[in-house]
């Protein structure tokens, strides 16, 4: 089909080069300067609200630095969860060049791994290793699509706002992960805590090398890279982004603003279920309690703090990833509890948020 | 009896969401949605337990969770308002934070006991067969609800600061033609939904549980946001919407106080389930009455 507007944004965007380049390399050295500023200012108020803990900030940030950055198990710790973390962090970029807001992904990993585990107690281990990995990522990617995908149905059909409905639908997955694994479910073997029994060894995802590191990372970086090559290059990216950017003029024209939509959260959510899968067949190897522990929510603020970009998702996704490790470098070392890590996530996106907004990001990024 | 235990429970438990949701819908009157309302709860449910905790008196620990909610909730003002920053993103931004920070200094007080509001039984009113174990066996707090909720719909809709409220939230240039500054109505609207949100937060750890621990709000706040917009924006019908969820919350831990053989989060997801029933069939109409600024941020696409 042809189709003659100019979608607002990608004049805008910050990837075709518009602006000559000396206009481009002052900008990129003004939001530099801004970017470190807000990181150091997140650090700076962090340490102090550590410091009324009685904490001494230094020895806090080395000992991090030490036991995290340096230490090769804690790198690779942070590969493992930064999986995930990308894939449902895509999930929220992706919608998000359609203008939609999905805060999902926490729902839509725990369904995918709900999926995958449902595979195995289906096939009981009747199915060998690489078939039952096959079935276990269509399983996962199948349902979270349809987690996200009934949220964007919702959208379409009656109006509901996506961003509640897929917060609703985060507890509703983490409910039925609990149920699941309460009863119908509960590994009769297992002791402590309830679980799902651990998934037959010949499913696991292969290692890289001799890391613990699981070829999860991988897949998610090529799913980072396919992502930006459909939204950059093809015509399907280029209609969401004018959906995206004026829906009005998008429906004049004759595009179909609602399957956009749709296919947006289908494709996110498809993500973010595979996201689930993997963590499931490539970490844990069984449901459990707490088993994303709030990765779904950081995707959110990884896709946010890089205004959605495909490609920097991966970055932002590994930074968080290593926050969230070093959170228990925290309890463990400075005896301060694992989660106040969250202070320095929340304090980082506040400051990203609100004060690195460029013109470049003036027309996507500041509307509200 | 089951039924009156409910609805009783329904009406001890929906308070929290109440307070929480009647702030919101102030916020949300004048064109800001707050996501991190369930940050606000948080912030109040840990700084009214500490407060009480410290000072013995649960009534200086309801301040202490009003300022708590409202200086989170000013956070968000000053992005969404001031840096025009994303409103969801923002709202989620401050969860986090608020989930850091009363991790941080929390860890003492978990399992510690305080001086809590407990239940009293209005004398005359509580012997009302049915009505009355439910209505009047509660406490303070929740008396003080019953007051809160038409006081505030009077206030948004027949007085002059209601008018403003939702002028800034339905056309704002309306308030700016006649002298009166928008920023200003909306940091009150936002920030005065906070400190109710603090409030709400305190009363589960203060009065409901009588405990703090880590993340104890659990999706209440979010709750809260979805209550506003199928309750239309209306303070009367967040009141029923309340009490719903709080009776959606409350059948679980009834059912098996009564000795039912029931996996209790098969129910948990119960009030979760019922939001998204009762947007999907109410929340066309609610959203056609919507404030018109909210609409916007809502329909980012409009589909």
């Amino acid at each position: 089909m042809t189709t003659t507007v100019t979608p607002p944004d990608l004049s805008s965007s910050p990837d075709d080069g518009q602006s000559p380049f000396s206009q481009r390399a002052e900008l990129v050295g003004r939001l530099t300067g801004r970017w470190v500023g807000a990181i150091l200012i997140a650090l700076v108020i962090f340490s102090i609200l550590i410091m009324t803990r009685g904490a001494n900030p230094l020895n806090v940030f080395s000992e991090a630095w030490a036991n995290t950055i340096q230490s090769p198990f804690a790198m690779q710790q942070a590969l493992v969860k930064a999986a995930p973390l990308i894939l449902a962090a895509l999930a929220v970029a992706i919608p998000a060049r359609a203008g939609l807001v999905n805060v999902g992904g926490e729902g839509q990993l725990i369904i995918g791994a709900v999926a995958a585990a449902g595979v195995f107690q289906f096939t009981d281990g009747r199915v060998a290793g690489p078939v039952l990995i096959i079935l276990m990522v269509i399983a996962g990617m199948v349902a979270g699509a349809l987690w996200s995908g009934l949220a964007a149905f919702l959208r379409v059909t009656a109006e509901v706002n996506e961003a509640v409905s897929t917060l609703l639908l985060n507890f509703i997955a983490l409910d039925l992960l609990l149920f699941l694994i309460y009863q119908p479910w509960k590994d009769p073997n297992g002791t402590g805590q309830p679980a799902s029994p651990p998934l037959q060894d010949d499913a696991h995802l292969p290692l890289i090398g001799d890391t613990t590191v699981t070829i999860g990372i991988v897949i998610a970086v090529i799913c980072a890279i396919l992502v930006w090559v459909l939204l950059k290059f093809t015509r399907w990216g280029f209609k969401l982004a004018v959906a995206g950017g004026n829906p009005e003029a998008a429906r004049r024209a004759g595009l179909p603003v609602n399957r956009l939509l749709m296919s947006s959260m289908l494709l996110g959510g498809s993500l973010a279920g595979l996201g689930g899968m993997i963590y499931y067949a490539g970490t844990e190897f069984q449901l459990r309690p707490g088993l994303l522990a709030t990765i779904g929510y950081s995707a959110f603020l990884a896709s946010w703090l890089v205004r959605h970009r495909p490609l920097l998702v991966v970055v932002s996704s590994v930074i968080l990833a290593i926050l969230i490790v070093s959170g228990d470098s925290l309890q463990i070392d400075s005896d301060l509890p694992a989660a106040s890590i969250n202070i320095l996530t929340g304090l980082l996106l506040i400051a990203v948020l609100g004060w690195t907004a460029s013109p470049w990001f003036k027309k996507k990024g500041s509307e509200s | 009896m089951i039924f009156v235990d409910v609805l009783s429970g329904g009406v001890s438990g929906g308070t929290s969401i109440m307070y929480a949701a009647l702030g919101e819908t102030v916020s949300e009157r004048a064109g800001v949605i707050n996501l991190g309302t369930e940050g606000c709860m948080l912030m109040g449910a840990f700084a009214g337990f500490a407060v009480t905790s410290m000072t013995g008196s649960p009534w200086l620990g309801m301040l202490a969770a009003a300022a708590a909610g409202g200086a989170l909730a000013l956070i968000h003002a000053i992005l969404v308002v001031s840096r025009k920053a994303n409103q969801f993103a923002s709202g989620l931004s401050l969860l986090f934070l608020a989930l850091g920070l009363t991790a941080l200094y929390g860890s003492g007080y978990v399992g510690q006991k305080i001086n809590a509001f407990d239940p009293i039984a209005i004398p005359g009113l509580s012997s009302i067969p049915i009505v009355g174990p439910i209505f009047f066996e509660q406490n303070i707090l929740t008396y003080i609800s019953y007051f809160v909720a038409p006081l505030m719909w009077f206030v948004i809709f027949r007085t002059r600061i209601g008018l403003m409220l939702r002028t800034a939230g339905e056309r704002s240039e309306v308030l700016t033609v006649n002298g009166y500054s928008v920023v200003k109505v909306r940091y009150i609207a936002v920030v005065t939904g906070g400190i109710f949100a603090g409030i709400g937060g305190a009363y589960l750890s203060v009065a409901y549980s009588q405990s703090w621990f880590e993340n104890m709000i659990i999706g209440r706040g979010f709750i809260a946001v979805a209550l506003v917009v199928f309750a239309a924006w209306d303070p009367l019908k967040v009141i029923g919407g309340a009490y719903l969820f709080g009776s959606a919350l409350a059948l679980s831990p009834v059912l098996q106080a009564n000795g039912y053989e029931i996996n209790q989060f098969a129910l948990d997801m119960l009030p979760f389930v019922l939001t998204l029933l009762l947007l999907v069939f109410l929340g066309k109409r609610a959203v056609n009455s919507s404030p018109a600024e909210l609409r916007r941020v809502f329909d980012n696409a409009r589909a």
